[in-house]
């Protein structure tokens, strides 16, 4: 013991170990410290901290925004599917009701042709009977003229009639 | 002033003593002012440039830094990355200030041990006009030449190591950290283990208790030890020629200023990294534990 008090004393003296000069530096490394720490490092571990804060809230809202635009293509992505399949439903409805239309429409104009040649072929058929008839009757004019003149005797209205008859059961048109 | 009587003027580099191994009192060692030493002039002025750069920083602080901000925010952002890797983050928040404070702090008062003036002006016996001859007692002194500095900050380190290893673990933590057998033993080799950790704890104590003295004592030593080595280099042509003693106190302890530019940023770094894993050690169990949770 007395050894060591020896060797710490020859330290000490050896190299100027004093209270007063190391309490003395100890106060100014303490001052040190409350400085730094007062000036420097609580503002700037303070505003890194605040930093990180925006950094990491700003990757969290870039993240955010990522899942929404994701979430968004997979909207638009499901919205023009449905649409597609929409479009490409009613295109397949207006091709059928369009078929069906033209089919009715087609039969229709056929049922009116078919009507428009019926009446047409009635008129015809109307007009030829009067025309035949007409000619009968000219034919009939023709022969009674024409026997009176051969006979030279004015027919009265029953030769008349009866020659016209006879022309025109003997005239087959 | 004590010295007033001998010449104060600029040393030449003439050098013939060598580094006094201990601050000298500017007020004389019988004054009221004794503490004021040349180391503590040069602490204060160290106080002086940290606290001005440290204000300069961060007097308008802004989100996007530029400047001195981004500077100074640059070397704290550093260090609180290598202090929160060695302790943990949970440590780190409130063993950080100190552990700064001390690297800046050692690192900046080593390097102002090597700026030209520190150590050759001072009081000494004149040889000429604004010459002297020898400085006996220099104005300025690295703070960290100083062993009453060194052993004060290792001793304010200690006291914030305690005060932070009790609050992390508790007394009874700390106490079995230091003694408890490691492991699970039972019956007679529980006994012997108790005996075995109880003596290991009792050389832990002892390690602990010298933890002060060999951190003060390294980097006293070192910085000493180039202070002394750059006033050799300055004088070792002390007798030749005037003009070839005036180059060869220039050119020969150039290389070792860039050596001694090292030294002082090596042991701020050991001195801080020393700390840092003594906070380790005291307060890893702790750390651990958390983790489990």
């Amino acid at each position: 013991m007395i050894a060591a008090a020896s060797a710490v004393s020859a330290i000490t003296d050896q190299f100027g170990l004093q209270w007063g000069h190391l309490i003395a530096q100890i106060i100014i490394f303490a001052i040190v410290v409350f400085i730094l720490r007062r000036y420097a490092f609580g503002p700037i571990l303070a505003m890194l901290e605040a930093r990180r804060k925006r950094i990491a809230d700003g990757e969290a809202k870039l993240e955010k925004i990522a899942r929404d635009l994701a979430a968004a293509e997979q909207n638009a992505k499901a919205i023009v599917t449905k649409a597609d399949d929409e479009a490409g439903r009613l295109i397949k409805e207006a091709g059928e009701s369009a078929n069906i239309l033209a089919e009715k429409k087609r039969q229709e104009a056929v049922n009116e042709a078919t009507g428009i040649i019926a009446k047409a072929r009635e008129a015809a058929q109307l007009e030829q009977e009067q025309l035949v008839t007409q000619l009968k009757r000219e034919f009939g004019r023709m022969v009674v003229d024409a026997t009176s003149r051969v006979t030279g005797k004015v027919l009265n209205n029953d030769d008349q009639d009866r020659i016209n008859r006879e022309t025109a059961a003997q005239v087959s048109l | 002033m004590s010295h007033v009587s001998e010449s104060f003027f600029i040393l030449p580099p003439l050098l013939a003593e060598g580094v006094s191994p201990y601050a000298i009192s500017l007020f004389g060692e019988k004054s009221t002012l004794s503490f004021f030493t040349n180391s503590f002039l040069l602490a204060g002025i160290v106080l002086g440039v940290l606290l001005w750069v440290s204000r300069k920083a961060t007097s308008n602080m802004q989100l996007i830094p530029h400047g001195w901000q981004n500077g100074f925010e640059g070397v704290v952002e550093f260090l609180y990355g290598k202090v929160e890797d060695i302790i943990g983050p949970k440590v780190a928040k409130r063993a950080f200030p100190l552990l700064a404070s001390v690297f800046m702090f050692v690192l900046v008062s080593n390097w102002f041990g090597l700026i030209p003036g520190v150590g050759t002006i001072g009081w000494g016996q004149g040889s000429g006009n604004l010459t002297l001859s020898s400085v006996h007692a220099p104005l300025f002194r690295p703070a960290t030449a100083d062993l009453n500095m060194t052993l004060g900050i290792a001793l304010s380190f200690m006291i914030v190591w305690l005060i932070l290893t009790i609050s992390e673990v508790g007394v009874i933590g700390f106490l079995k950290h230091m003694f408890a057998p490691k492991g699970k033993f039972k019956g007679i080799m529980m006994l012997m283990m108790g005996v075995i950790f109880a003596f290991v704890g009792l050389i832990e104590v002892v390690s602990i208790a010298f933890r002060p003295m060999s951190l003060s004592l390294r980097l006293y030593g070192n910085i000493y030890a180039g202070e002394t080595l750059l006033h050799t280099m300055m004088s070792i042509l002390h007798g030749a020629h005037p003009v070839i003693n005036f180059i060869g106190s220039i050119l020969i302890p150039l290389p070792f200023y860039f050596m001694e530019l090292l030294v002082g940023l090596l042991q701020a770094v050991v001195f801080t990294l020393l700390c840092s894993v003594y906070i380790l050690l005291s307060t890893a169990h702790d750390e651990e534990h958390d983790d489990h949770h």
